[in-house]
C-alpha cells in the first residue's frame, strides 16, 4: 500500500491559482520521510466578468490571462501529519486596451495536514495553513496584479469516504480564510461608499468549501469537483470602475481533476470553470503538472 | 535522511513564520484631526480682499440680542441642556467637526468627487450617454467629477467659504457677540475656545456656504448632504459653542454668500465646457499647423474626449489675454529626435520599470474613482493650514488661494491640450501602469496642477516650499513612470504651472491679509 498513497499526494495539490490559490484539500498523505515536489503551469483566462452582480464585457481589457508556474513540495513528517508548500510566479496580460501586465513571485505559502481520525473508509483531516507576499508587488492595479498582498491565515475541515475495494470516493470540506489588511501605494481610496484616507487597506475575509467525487487507484485518479468561495464581507466593484481589494468576490466553480503517476515520475492537470460570480471574472482554467517522488527512508 | 531533516526543519520554519506573523487587527488607522485654538484669530480678516463680493457690507446680519436679554438667557439654558451630557455619537461627532468646520467640508467635498469620479460606461449601442445633472443618480451619475470638474468644484467651494467668513469676521466684529461660554461660565464647552466673538457662528456660516455649493455640484447628495448640515449645526450646541441665534445667523450668512457664489459659478462657461462640435475645427487647426497624427481616443468604444472646450471657462487669478500668453509653445514635432528620445525613454520604462517608479506612479494617479489631483493637493493645503492651527478664514483663505489656482490651472492645461491636439504615447503602442485619461497628452495635467498648488503652497508656508516643490515634481515624473505622458509633457507642464500659480500668489500678497 506504500506506494500509491505516497505517489498521488504531489499531484493532488494542484489547485487553480486565480481564486484560492494551492491549498491542500485532499485526504492523501505522504510517507515518512517522503517528498513529492511538483512542477506546475496554469492559465486562467476570462473575458466577461461580474461588476457587483451585473455581468459584463469591457473591450478595454478584451480577455484577460493569468497565468503562473510553481513548486509545489509535498513533504511526509510521519504517516499522519504532512507539511505543504508552495511558491508561485505569476504574469497577467490584457488582450485589449492599454493596461500593462504585472510579473512577480506571489505568495509564499505553507500548511500542516493532519489526520485526525481513521475508521475505515472514514477519515477526518484538519488543515492549518498560512501565507505571505514573497515580493512586492502592486496589490490594487486589479484586474492586472498578481495577488492581493494580504498575509492569510487558514482553518480547514475535511472530510471523506473513500470506498476500499473500488477507490471511489467523496470528500467534502470547508474553509475559513483570514486576511491581513495590506498598504497600498495611494494614501486614499473609495469602499464601502466612502473615502479612507489611509494608505492601509481592509482585505475581507473569506470562506470555501467544495464537495468532490472520484475514483483513486494505485496508478491514476479521476475526480469531479464543485467549489464554492466568497467573501464574509466586502464591497462591489461600482458601476465602471475597477475591481479593488475590498471587494467581495464571490465564485462558484465546477471542475474536473485527473492524475497518471505509474511510479516516481507522473503528471496530472485539472480544468475549472466559474458558474457564477460576483465581482470576479468568469474564468475557464487549467493546470498540468509533473510530478516527482522522492523517498528519502529507505 | 540528512538532506531530509533540513527540509523538514526549513518547511516548519516557513509554516511558523507564516502563522506567527499574522496578528487578528483588521481594523484601519486613519490620520486623526482634532480641535485647537488657532495660533492667531486674524480679528483684521473683514478688511481682506474678497473673490466675488464686492464687500462683506454685500450681505446682511441683523443685529444680535444682547446676552442680558431674556431671549438668549432662555437660549443660553437651552444649550446648556443640549450640552450637558452627550451621547458617545454625539461626542464623536463634536470632535469630528472640532477638527475645523472649513477642514471638514473640504474633505466631504473630496469624498464626493472620489465617489463621483467614474467615467460612464458605454451602452449598447457603444454611445457613452452623457450624466444628466436633472437625474444625478441614474447611470451614468452626474456628475462625473474628473478632475476639471472637481478643480472647479473645490475652487466654488473654498471662494464660497473665503468669502462668507470675511463678512463673518466683518459681524463679528461689528457685534462683539462672545462666546456662550464667556457668558456663562458654567455652559460646558468642549472644544477649545478663542477669543473670536460668537455672533455669527463661523461654523454655521462654513456649514451653510458649503452646503449650497456641494448641492449644486453633487446634486444626488442631498441627503448626504442635509445630514451632514444637521450634524455640524447640532455639533456646536453639544459643544457648548454656540448658542441658536448665533447659528441662525451664520446659516444665513452663509447663504446669502453661497447664492451670490454660485451666480458667478452659473455664468463662467462651464454649462459649454464639453462643446463636442467644436473638436472638428480644432483637429484641423492643429492640422494645419502641421500635426500629422492627432489625439485620438484610445477607448473601445472610443470615448468623446474629456470637456474640450474646459479651456474657455472664465479663470480666477487673471484674465483671458493673460491664458492665451500663458500658453506653452508647440510640443516637438512628432519626428523630431527630441519626441524620439522621450518616446524611447518610456518604451524602456516600459521594459524595466522599477518598484519605486511604480510607487511613484500610484501615488500620484489620483485616477477614475479618486479625488483627482486637485484633490489631492487640496487635501496637502489643507492638512498643511491645519497643522500650522490657522483660524477658520485663514485656513479659508489658504484654500482658495490653492483651490482657485488649481481649477485656473485646469482651464489653460485644458485649452492647450485642445489646441496641440497632441497624440498619447499610447498611440506608439506603449502601456499603462496607471490607466489612460481620455484627452490629448500635451501638456500634463498633473505637471500643471502640481506645480501651480505647490507654488502657492510655497508661498503661504514658505519653510515648506522645497518640500512641495519636490512634491509637485514627483507627481510630475509619475505620469512618466506610469507611461502615459512624455518628458516634455511633464516638464513644460510644471512650468506653465508655476507660472500659473505666481498669479494667485500675488493676489494672496495684495489682499490685505499681510500673509
Amino acid at each position: 500500500m506504500k506506494t500509491p498513497l505516497k505517489i498521488l499526494t504531489g499531484g493532488l495539490l494542484l489547485m487553480s491559482l486565480s481564486a484560492k490559490a494551492q491549498m491542500p484539500n485532499d485526504a492523501i498523505y505522504m510517507a515518512k520521510g517522503s517528498v513529492c515536489i511538483a512542477g506546475m503551469y496554469g492559465r486562467s483566462t476570462w473575458n466577461e466578468y461580474w461588476e457587483g452582480p451585473l455581468k459584463r464585457h469591457n473591450e478595454n481589457i478584451g480577455t484577460l490571462t493569468t497565468q503562473n508556474v510553481m513548486v509545489m513540495p509535498a513533504i511526509g513528517i510521519s504517516r499522519r501529519v504532512n507539511l505543504l508548500l508552495s511558491l508561485p510566479y505569476v504574469w497577467t496580460e490584457a488582450s485589449a486596451g492599454n493596461l500593462m501586465g504585472q510579473k512577480g513571485i506571489q505568495d509564499l505559502s505553507a500548511w500542516v495536514k493532519i489526520k485526525t481520525v481513521q475508521a475505515g473508509g472514514f477519515s477526518l483531516h484538519t488543515i492549518l495553513g498560512g501565507s505571505l507576499p514573497a515580493s512586492n508587488y502592486v496589490p490594487d492595479f486589479l484586474p492586472m496584479s498578481i495577488g492581493l498582498r494580504a498575509r492569510t491565515a487558514t482553518g480547514r475541515l475535511l472530510a471523506s469516504y473513500k470506498h476500499p475495494k473500488t477507490g471511489i470516493y467523496l470528500t467534502a470540506y470547508g474553509t475559513y480564510n483570514w486576511r491581513s489588511t495590506i498598504k497600498v501605494d495611494r494614501d486614499a481610496y473609495v469602499a464601502n461608499n466612502r473615502l479612507y484616507n489611509t494608505n492601509e487597506v481592509s482585505v475581507p475575509n473569506t470562506y470555501d468549501a467544495s464537495v468532490k467525487l472520484g475514483i483513486l487507484r494505485r496508478k491514476w485518479q479521476t475526480e469531479i469537483f464543485a467549489e464554492r468561495m466568497g467573501g464574509l464581507t466586502g464591497d462591489d466593484i461600482r458601476r465602471n470602475d475597477m475591481p479593488f481589494p475590498t471587494n467581495n468576490m464571490e465564485a462558484t466553480s465546477v471542475g474536473w481533476y485527473g492524475k497518471v503517476q505509474p511510479r516516481h515520475i507522473g503528471v496530472n492537470a485539472r480544468i475549472g470553470y466559474v458558474l457564477d460570480g460576483r465581482n470576479v471574472g468568469q474564468s475557464t482554467s487549467y493546470t498540468v503538472g509533473l510530478l516527482y517522488q522522492i523517498d528519502f527512508k529507505k | 535522511m540528512k538532506k531530509y531533516s533540513k527540509i523538514v526543519s526549513l518547511c516548519s520554519v516557513m509554516a511558523a513564520v507564516a502563522v506567527a506573523t499574522v496578528s487578528c487587527d483588521k481594523s484601519i488607522t486613519e490620520p486623526l484631526r482634532v480641535g485647537y485654538t488657532p495660533a492667531s484669530v486674524d480679528e483684521k480678516a473683514a478688511s481682506w480682499k474678497t473673490y466675488v463680493l464686492t464687500a462683506p457690507t454685500d450681505v446682511t446680519v441683523a443685529a444680535p440680542t444682547l446676552t442680558t436679554s431674556s431671549e438668549y438667557q432662555a437660549e443660553l439654558a437651552d444649550l446648556k441642556s443640549q450640552s450637558s451630557s452627550l451621547t458617545t455619537e454625539q461626542q464623536q461627532a463634536v470632535v469630528y467637526w472640532g477638527a475645523g468646520a472649513v477642514y471638514r467640508w473640504n474633505e466631504i467635498a473630496r469624498e464626493l468627487a472620489a465617489r463621483y469620479n467614474i467615467p460612464p460606461a458605454s451602452n449598447a449601442e457603444g454611445k457613452y450617454p452623457v450624466p444628466d445633472m436633472n437625474n444625478p443618480l441614474a447611470d451614468p451619475k452626474f456628475p462625473f467629477a474628473n478632475p476639471p470638474y472637481t478643480a472647479r468644484a473645490l475652487a466654488y467651494l473654498s471662494v464660497a467659504q473665503y468669502d462668507a467668513l470675511v463678512a463673518a469676521w466683518n459681524y463679528k466684529y461689528k457685534y462683539k457677540r462672545v462666546a456662550p461660554g464667556k457668558v456663562d461660565a458654567s455652559v460646558k464647552v468642549a472644544l477649545p475656545a478663542s477669543a473670536l466673538p460668537s455672533y455669527p457662528s463661523e461654523d454655521a456660516v462654513v456649514a451653510a456656504a458649503s452646503y449650497v455649493v456641494l448641492k449644486a455640484m453633487f446634486p444626488g447628495e442631498v441627503p448626504f448632504l442635509d445630514a451632514k448640515l444637521a450634524e455640524h449645526q447640532n455639533s456646536r450646541l453639544w459643544a457648548g459653542m454656540n448658542v441658536k441665534s448665533d447659528l441662525a445667523a451664520g446659516a444665513d450668512l452663509g447663504n446669502q454668500v453661497a447664492a451670490k457664489v454660485m451666480g458667478r459659478a452659473r455664468s463662467d462657461g462651464m454649462g459649454m465646457a464639453n462643446n463636442q462640435g467644436a473638436t472638428a475645427a480644432m483637429i484641423e487647426s492643429v492640422k494645419s499647423r502641421g500635426l500629422s497624427d492627432v489625439w485620438l481616443s484610445q477607448e473601445s468604444p472610443k470615448r468623446p474626449p474629456m470637456l474640450p472646450t474646459y479651456g474657455s471657462v472664465i479663470t480666477w487669478n487673471f484674465d483671458e489675454a493673460t491664458k492665451i500668453k500663458l500658453r506653452p509653445a508647440a510640443p516637438p514635432a512628432l519626428n523630431s529626435t527630441e519626441f524620439t528620445k522621450d518616446l524611447e525613454e518610456l518604451r524602456s520604462i516600459q521594459k524595466d520599470q522599477t518598484r519605486e517608479q511604480a510607487r511613484i506612479a500610484n501615488y500620484w494617479a489620483d485616477g477614475a474613482g479618486s479625488y483627482t489631483p486637485p484633490g489631492h493637493w487640496s487635501r496637502m493645503a489643507a492638512n498643511a493650514a491645519n497643522d500650522a492651527k490657522y483660524s477658520e478664514v485663514r485656513m479659508a483663505r489658504t484654500l482658495a488661494l490653492v483651490n482657485t489656482a488649481l481649477m485656473d490651472a485646469g482651464i489653460c492645461c485644458w485649452d492647450t491640450k485642445y489646441y496641440y491636439y497632441y497624440p498619447r504615447p499610447q498611440q506608439f503602442g506603449v502601456k499603462t501602469s496607471v490607466g489612460l485619461p481620455n484627452f490629448p497628452s500635451y501638456t500634463s495635467g498633473h505637471s500643471t496642477f502640481s506645480a501651480a498648488a505647490a507654488t502657492v503652497l510655497g508661498s503661504v508656508f514658505p519653510e515648506r516650499a522645497d518640500e512641495f516643490w519636490a512634491q509637485a515634481q514627483d507627481a510630475s515624473n509619475s505620469r512618466i513612470y506610469g507611461l502615459i505622458h512624455y518628458r516634455f509633457d511633464c516638464v513644460v507642464g510644471l512650468q506653465c504651472g508655476k507660472n500659473i500659480g505666481s498669479y494667485a500668489v500675488a493676489r494672496g500678497k495684495a489682499d490685505g491679509s499681510g500673509l
